[in-house]
């Protein structure tokens, strides 16, 4: 047996390429406008994009069972709304506080979403589009009817986002613990090889003694706990809090995780994908009003044909993989 | 149907009464006529005038399900059809505000649905692993992005001659055209997929796909059409749009794919595929229509609405899983 070639390997890895792709996207933008690969501009970037980035680790999770979940932004919206309105009524203070109530909003509606797609056998889009519309519904009722919580009645809950630790934003801490932390759940620990397993093939997994259905509630509840989270960062870095926050969000989060070769089929991708999908997300949202002709008006469009030729072109590299792979036993 | 081998054929209808009582489309209609009491008990002014004087609005979307049925029997799913009804109603409101002719108002609205619903398909068909979601979720940026981009920085766009879009937002009587056209083209469409070849393709293709290419069908070509005819639905979906608001905007038909995948699935047609029918699709969108104009008379707020309806929805599929989960759970016991 052959080893491979560097060339190959290189080519062949997914990471590797979309690390390419960064790069590249980085050189061009950097040469476009030089103030772009700036610490303090590099930090924004993160800081702008931290809810997407953090909610594409759930996605992740949720995608590599083969599921999807449309819903959270909507649980979102409903644990960000909460907190603003605990806050701006004075009934909490404490901004540890405000994160706790925001995760466990989070984790009781990943909690529901997983109980009816995993115990009632509800198709996952199908679900999670119903719960999209309760939890977002349920958002705007706690804020009494579309009431804003603004900068000034969060107190000292938006100062998490301004404040810095160790010399880097309290916010990228997060992203960066979050990234970390998963990067060893899923790899080294049994429950995120287990996930793995449920999304390659449900029924080996279940012969073999996984329990399909716990693990299955399990991605929706980190896709909830993660959800929560992003509402408390969302509040926290907007340093506002109103019922329709992100709509429609949920799309970049899944863009970013196909970007970052995610399987919608489940069973493939990888925390490092998922990082890099985002990544590109976000440094193609960041440099495209530093284009000239290009303005803000263009980034969806340019986003959608992205996301169409990244997963075109898997096809296409894929289809080619296979002919050579048969190539080789017809010699 | 199941004979004795255990196996059942889907779709086979049977002609006893009580199995016509008991069937979904049964429920759907005690349901029916439950909403409609309901309403009439909330709201003073819910009565036949008001109903079809405030139907329209909401009844463009009940275009978007009837094709959407065919996409969900199929086994698949569009999410793109919220952004093709986007781009087309700002198309025709451009074409109409050059003062062209009226007919070629329509004709734009359908043309860029139709020319929308063909990319999904060809993209679908020449690429057939791609998963139906991923790539909708792509036009669908794309799609709205276009609007965005025709719309520019104000992102709206109004009507300066109203007459043509005044005349399709006509009636005869008290009925409005749209409510003859939505039952026009609910009749055509149900008849092609309950009673024509084509129709049993298509739940042949959403039962097992693999087999239905083998035992001969087109598979590609019936997906294409398919997609194509879901775009030209989603212009005349537009044009009704407009008719109603003399406008457009960057979130024109936001969600409305959700709305009809919504009443699709509450109406027994199943989001995997093979099953499900077009009468049970049509009462069901009634059912959310008449729940919108009764609530509306109230002024409760759209939100509330979607509250109802995403409750309606998880519930419609979870209720019989659990209840069939159960009863096997009962005969295992009794064994």
């Amino acid at each position: 047996m052959k080893q491979k070639s560097l060339m190959k390997r290189i080519t062949g890895s997914r990471e590797a390429l979309l690390a390419i792709v960064l790069i590249v996207l980085f050189v061009i933008v950097t040469a476009i406008s030089p103030s772009f690969l700036t610490p303090k501009s590099l930090m924004d970037m993160l800081k702008n994009n931290a809810v997407m980035m953090v909610m594409a680790l759930g996605m992740l999770c949720v995608m590599l069972v083969g599921g999807i979940d449309i819903s959270i932004m909507s649980t979102l919206a409903l644990s960000g709304m909460a907190i603003g309105m605990l806050l701006k009524y004075d009934v909490i203070a404490s901004p540890v506080l405000a994160f706790v109530i925001a995760i466990a909003i989070g984790i009781v509606c990943g909690f529901v979403v997983g109980l009816v797609i995993s115990r009632a056998d509800v198709p996952p889009i199908i679900a999670t589009m119903g719960f999209m519309y309760v939890y977002r519904a349920m958002g705007y009722l706690i804020s009494n009817g579309g009431e804003w919580a603004s900068a000034a009645a969060l107190g000292s809950f938006k100062d998490f986002a301004t404040t810095d630790f160790l010399g880097i934003n309290c916010v990228i801490w997060v992203i960066v613990i979050c990234y970390a932390f998963f990067f060893w759940f899923m790899k080294w620990t049994r429950t995120g090889r287990k996930i793995y397993a449920v999304g390659s093939n449900a029924e080996a997994a279940q012969v073999s003694g996984i329990n399909v259905k716990n693990i299955k509630l399990l991605v929706y509840v980190i896709m909830g706990l993660l959800s929560g989270l992003g509402g408390a960062l969302q509040v926290s870095v907007y340093a506002s809090a109103m019922p329709d926050m992100q709509y429609g969000g949920e799309m970049d989060v899944i863009a970013a995780c196909v970007i970052g070769g995610v399987s919608m089929n489940g069973g493939r991708g990888t925390v490092l994908g998922a990082l890099l999908g985002s990544l590109i997300l976000a440094t193609i949202a960041r440099a495209l009003p530093l284009i000239p002709f290009f303005n803000q008006l263009w980034l969806n469009t340019i986003k959608g044909v992205i996301i169409l030729a990244v997963v075109i072109i898997n096809i296409v590299l894929q289809r080619i993989a296979d002919r050579n792979a048969l190539k080789g036993r017809e010699m | 149907m199941a004979g004795k081998s255990g196996r059942s054929i889907n779709n086979v209808p049977e002609s006893s009464i009580k199995r016509m009582i008991f069937s979904w489309e049964g429920i759907l209609v005690l349901i029916f006529i439950a909403v409609n009491i309901f309403c009439a008990f909330f709201s003073e002014f819910y009565n036949l005038s008001s109903l079809l004087r405030q139907m329209p609005v909401y009844l463009a979307e009940v275009f978007l399900m009837l094709t959407m049925a065919y996409i969900l029997v199929l086994g698949e799913i569009d999410i793109s059809v919220g952004s093709i009804v986007c781009l087309s109603a700002t198309m025709s409101c451009i074409v109409c505000n050059t003062n062209a002719p009226f007919i070629v108002v329509v004709l734009t609205a359908l043309i860029v649905g139709t020319i929308c619903g063909a990319i999904n398909g060809f993209i679908l068909t020449k690429f057939q692993e791609l998963p139906p979601m991923i790539v909708t979720l792509a036009t669908q940026i794309i799609f709205r992005g276009i609007a965005e981009i025709v719309l520019g920085s104000g992102g709206s766009i109004s009507v300066t001659n109203t007459d043509g879009f005044r005349m399709i937002g006509g009636k005869v009587g008290e009925v409005p055209y749209i409510l003859f056209l939505v039952l026009i083209l609910a009749v055509i469409f149900a008849v092609i997929l309950g009673k024509s070849t084509f129709g049993r393709r298509v739940y042949a293709i959403g039962t097992n796909r693999l087999t239905a290419y083998y035992s001969g069908i087109h598979v590609q070509k019936i997906r294409m059409i398919i997609y194509t005819v879901m775009g030209t639905i989603s212009g005349l979906c537009a044009l009704f749009l407009v008719a109603s608001s003399y406008g457009a905007n960057t979130t024109t038909g936001n969600g409305f794919e959700m709305d009809a995948i919504a009443m699709a699935v509450f109406g027994g047609i199943s989001s995997t595929g093979g099953k499900g029918n077009l009468a049970g699709g049509v009462i069901s969108a009634f059912i959310i229509v008449c729940l919108r104009v009764g609530l509306g008379q109230k002024n409760v707020h759209a939100q509330v609405i979607l509250l109802i309806i995403g409750v309606l929805l998880v519930a419609a599929v979870a209720l019989p899983n659990i209840v069939g989960q159960v009863k096997r759970a009962v005969q295992v016991k009794n064994k």
